[in-house]
């Protein structure tokens, strides 16, 4: 188990990011607050098995991610797409006015967008990783990361211009 | 690569990051250049993009939480360093002088601080908890958590005595018993919650570090905003799902 100094320095360093990784997860305070204690109770039990010491933000949002997982029980397995496969459905980009919008009109549409989709939807918007990291922290190729990028912003602008269209939500058009 | 593949490339580059040494997204973003068209819609696609990752990056974590997981490890940490003394030393003793029973009648480890007990009641109140007794009478509830050996002589602040009651529970910790005694403030509530405002009681002999009689603390803790405070040798724990304000209101 980390001493006091090193661990506070660690939650120092990472609670925030991980928070809002968790609550773009699951959009309920208790709920990102349990995520992240349960993330850093698991460092504090394992995290000295970690080899690699610059591993260590992975390995949390690796972990995070993972506790979200089992919390939901998700049974279904989601086959690898690559890029390639996927160019002829990106779809144009629509213009929206996004300024008016509360984050929690932007979550709720991630909410929609298809599960395989939304932690990456999430982590490339929170923009604190490479892509290479968050292939990492999903378990899954570059290339199937930026597939699933793709598809998860293409889908979440579609739902946030339905939305709009749909008079649902406050905008600044 | 045309201006189609570009978009393809593109619809991933977020500025200020790495992403520019990509060998791709170089390509792409110098394709924009000389492409007045593909330029243009760069240009709308990363404020849309821009705008979108300020939604994010507006999520905040709550008042308190870091400090909360900092006060749960340092408490983790003495429990395991008490629990290590003892495996070593008293554990061993007692092994060899053939009285193993005695250990499964000791209480378990030190984990009795306030910061734990204020979180694992937080989760408890914001749970699917369910109440043992259900009634807005004050009489019936006192003789339930009596009959139960919970905490039952309640000296509640005048303010919270207005309050309208909805029921009451019991549960362990640490080995001590806790009474939950549960409130309905009147402000609209959650589908499926019958109450908002939560009382915990326990005796402060229960935890190592109780505040001192006549000093409260205002906290968050999880998503509740608390006070905490010793009357009587019991201590406690109130809770609200809402700001500062609203819990000192019934203080």
């Amino acid at each position: 188990m980390p001493d006091n100094a090193e661990f506070e320095s660690l939650v120092e360093r990472f609670y925030a990011p991980l928070y809002q990784f968790a609550f773009s997860l699951t959009r309920a305070e208790a709920d990102a607050c349990d995520l992240t204690q349960q993330t850093f109770a698991i460092w504090a039990a394992k995290g000295h098995q970690l080899r690699d010491a610059s591993k260590v933000k992975t390995w949390l949002f690796t972990t995070l991610h993972r506790e979200f997982l089992d919390s939901r029980r998700r049974q279904t397995r989601f086959p690898h797409v690559e890029l390639e496969t996927t160019e002829a459905e990106l779809p144009t980009v629509a213009p929206l006015s996004i300024s008016g919008l509360d984050t929690s009109h932007v979550l709720n549409a991630l909410a929609r967008v298809d599960g395989v989709f939304q932690a990456p939807v999430a982590l490339f918007y929170l923009q604190d990783h490479s892509y290479n990291e968050i292939a990492e922290m999903l378990g899954v190729p570059l290339g199937t990361v930026k597939s699933r990028l793709a598809r998860g912003i293409a889908q979440l602008q579609q739902l946030l211009a339905r939305d709009i269209a749909a008079g649902q939500l406050r905008t600044d058009l | 690569m045309n201006a189609t593949e570009a978009k393809t490339i593109l619809l991933l580059y977020r500025p200020g990051t790495a992403d520019a040494e990509d060998p791709q997204f170089a390509e792409a973003l110098a394709l924009a250049n000389s492409d007045s068209e593909l330029a243009r819609w760069l240009e709308a696609h990363l404020a849309q993009q821009q705008a979108l990752r300020a939604k994010f990056k507006q999520i905040a974590p709550p008042a308190g939480l870091k400090e909360q997981i900092i006060s749960e490890h340092a408490a983790a940490r003495r429990a395991r360093a008490a629990w290590r003394l003892l495996g070593g030393g008293v554990t061993a003793l007692l092994l060899l002088l053939g009285m193993p029973a005695v250990l499964w009648h000791r209480p378990s480890p030190v984990e009795n601080t306030l910061a734990i007990y204020q979180s694992q009641m937080a989760r408890i109140a914001l749970g699917p908890y369910g109440m043992d007794l259900m009634t807005n009478a004050v009489v019936p509830l006192r003789a339930y958590l009596a009959r139960q050996h919970a905490p039952a002589d309640l000296n509640l602040p005048p303010p919270l005595q207005q309050v309208a009651l909805t029921g009451c529970a019991v549960r362990q910790w640490q080995g001590a018993t806790v009474s939950l005694v549960c409130f309905r403030t009147g402000r609209p509530l959650p589908p499926g919650k019958t109450s908002d405002l939560w009382l915990f009681v326990v005796d402060g002999a229960a935890i190592t570090n109780a505040p001192a009689t006549g000093s409260r603390q205002i906290a968050r803790v999880n998503r509740l905003m608390t006070a905490t405070w010793t009357d009587g040798g019991q201590l406690y724990f109130l809770g609200i799902d809402g700001q500062e304000a609203e819990i000192r209101q019934y203080l």
